[in-house]
């Protein structure tokens, strides 16, 4: 089966570990994964500067090294991530910021990948809260 | 149609799961997950409601959450892993998150 993930909370919330275990037990189950979709606070977990404490799950990592090594689509909302400071090179070059925190493979795009997403998979599973 | 809703919040400090029970018909499934399974307190008012649910309502909670914070799943509450987390929104023809 087919699905599509959606993440809403930001990298330390309970949510955000939750939806990457059940991404791996998709896998793990010989589902598909259409694409991973990063909203609101969540888009924090595609900054390359974060940095956590040693003795904490780095999420920011786990869910890059996951979408890396499974080949994913992983999507960060670009309206949510401008507004928090998460930027590719392209867009700070075009609002003349001074560096980025976004690189492959991450992708910014808009909120219409969430919906097409949500049309081609079996399921949308959201994840947010606590 | 039958829906699965997941929860993730808190009964005693957040209403989502008192709106999500309103709204949970006959055929639909709840999963605890997160501080939701602290619905599971015994002798608490959530865990009273919901184990006075209708048996055509089925209910679940995530392991590994249950086990972080020390509640045991009564025996109206079914105890599952991600696999079988995975699997259980396939039962269901939507599945619901209450953010």
């Amino acid at each position: 089966m087919k699905f599509a993930l959606a993440l809403f909370a930001p990298p330390h919330a309970p949510s955000s570990r939750r939806a990457l275990r059940f991404a791996e037990a998709a896998l793990a189950g010989g589902h598909e994964i259409v694409r991973v979709f990063f909203y609101q606070d969540s888009v924090q977990l595609a900054s390359s500067l974060t940095v956590s404490a040693q003795d904490e799950l780095d999420l920011p990592a786990a869910w890059r090294t996951f979408v890396q090594e499974h080949r994913l689509d992983g999507v960060v909302c670009i309206a949510a991530a401008l507004r928090r400071g998460v930027l590719n090179g392209e867009e700070a070059q075009r609002y003349g910021r001074a560096g980025h925190n976004l690189d492959a493979p991450w992708e910014l795009s808009g909120l219409g990948q969430l919906h097409e997403a949500a049309q081609e998979a079996d399921r949308l599973i959201c994840f947010g809260g606590d | 149609m039958a829906t699965l809703h997941l929860l993730s919040r808190s009964p005693f400090v957040d209403l989502s799961g008192a709106s999500c029970l309103r709204l949970l018909g006959a055929g639909d499934g709840l999963l605890l997950t997160g501080d939701a399974v602290y619905a599971l307190q015994a002798d608490s008012r959530p865990f009273a409601v919901l184990s006075a649910l209708p048996a055509d309502r089925p209910l679940f909670a995530l392991a590994e959450d249950l086990e972080a914070r020390g509640i045991a799943a009564p025996d109206f509450v079914q105890a599952i892993d991600y696999a079988e987390f995975v699997e259980l929104t396939l039962r269901f023809e939507r599945v619901n998150s209450w953010l």
